[in-house]
């Protein structure tokens, strides 16, 4: 992430620019930057068949890697299933609820 | 047992099944189409928190503000479609699609009331919670056999990037 941002930021220091204010555009710009990672988070209730059956029809996924995410969620808890800008991941976010999974999104770090 | 779900020839499915399940169908769709709400402690889990991770509240409140009364619709047509179609022999495509995400929905809701684990036991028989979780169990069954048949409709490989 340090990439996106570095040669701006030197930039606009050889224009004497106030620090205060490019530090607030490097953080917005970092804010922007950054993909959105979607998790569905592993819950007791929905059945593995099922949650293999919504990543494949949200996502076209492959059954393969379909099944392959549905087993993280279901032994390490959780699993990255999309990412993308903040508008694309609270979209896919929406549509998993609408499956009823348990789906959250946050900033990659 | 011959399969109470099949696919037709021309592409919608035929549902064998007994009165009584279909009876439960129309019951629970009836009494939970009404009490959606993020804020009903019978419906809460199905309208999950969207932000995780360090975010101010005000996001979260923002984004419910957004989709709230989407996400409650969506749920309301799913189970009026359920409890207007539950006797019906034959079902398209997209009805069984929504009977299935209903019956999920109707899942959840049970699931949490009784608060059940991974590994749990069924309740023995004289406990007072047995009843509901034979409902459960047996919604967990119809679930399963629905996306056997329309995970079957699913193209093993994927679709291709972007494709909808």
């Amino acid at each position: 992430m340090s990439r996106a941002v570095g040669p701006p930021v030197r930039a606009r220091q050889t224009e004497a620019e106030p620090l205060e204010a490019e530090l607030t555009e490097v953080v917005e710009s970092q804010l922007t930057d950054r993909p959105w990672l979607v998790i569905v988070w592993n819950d007791p209730i929905n059945l593995m068949s099922f949650v293999t059956f919504v990543f494949q029809k949200l996502f076209g996924y492959s059954k393969e890697k379909a099944t392959r995410l549905m087993l993280d969620v279901h032994h390490k808890g959780r699993a990255v299933v999309s990412s993308g800008t903040r508008e694309r991941a609270e979209l896919d976010v929406y549509r998993l609820h609408e499956h009823g999974l348990w789906a959250t999104m946050e900033q990659s770090t | 047992m011959s399969t109470p779900i099949k696919r037709r020839r021309d592409g919608r499915y035929t549902i064998r099944l007994d009165p009584g399940v279909r009876a439960v169908l129309v019951t629970m769709s009836e009494q939970l189409a009404p009490v959606l709400s993020p804020d009903d402690p019978t419906t809460k889990r199905l309208f999950p928190p969207a932000y995780a991770g360090p975010v101010h509240e005000s996001v979260e409140r923002e984004y419910r503000e957004l989709v709230d009364n989407a996400l409650i619709n969506h749920h309301r047509q799913a189970f009026e479609l359920v409890a207007r179609t539950a006797q019906a022999e034959v079902l398209t495509d997209v009805e069984l699609h929504t009977w299935l995400s209903a019956i999920g929905s109707m899942r959840l809701v049970l699931g949490t009331r009784l608060d059940v684990s991974e590994d749990m036991e069924p309740p023995p028989s004289d406990d007072p919670t047995a009843p509901e979780y034979a409902l459960y169990e047996l919604l967990g069954q119809l679930q399963y056999l629905m996306v056997e048949v329309l995970a079957a409709e699913l193209p093993d490989e994927g679709r291709p990037e972007g494709a909808l």
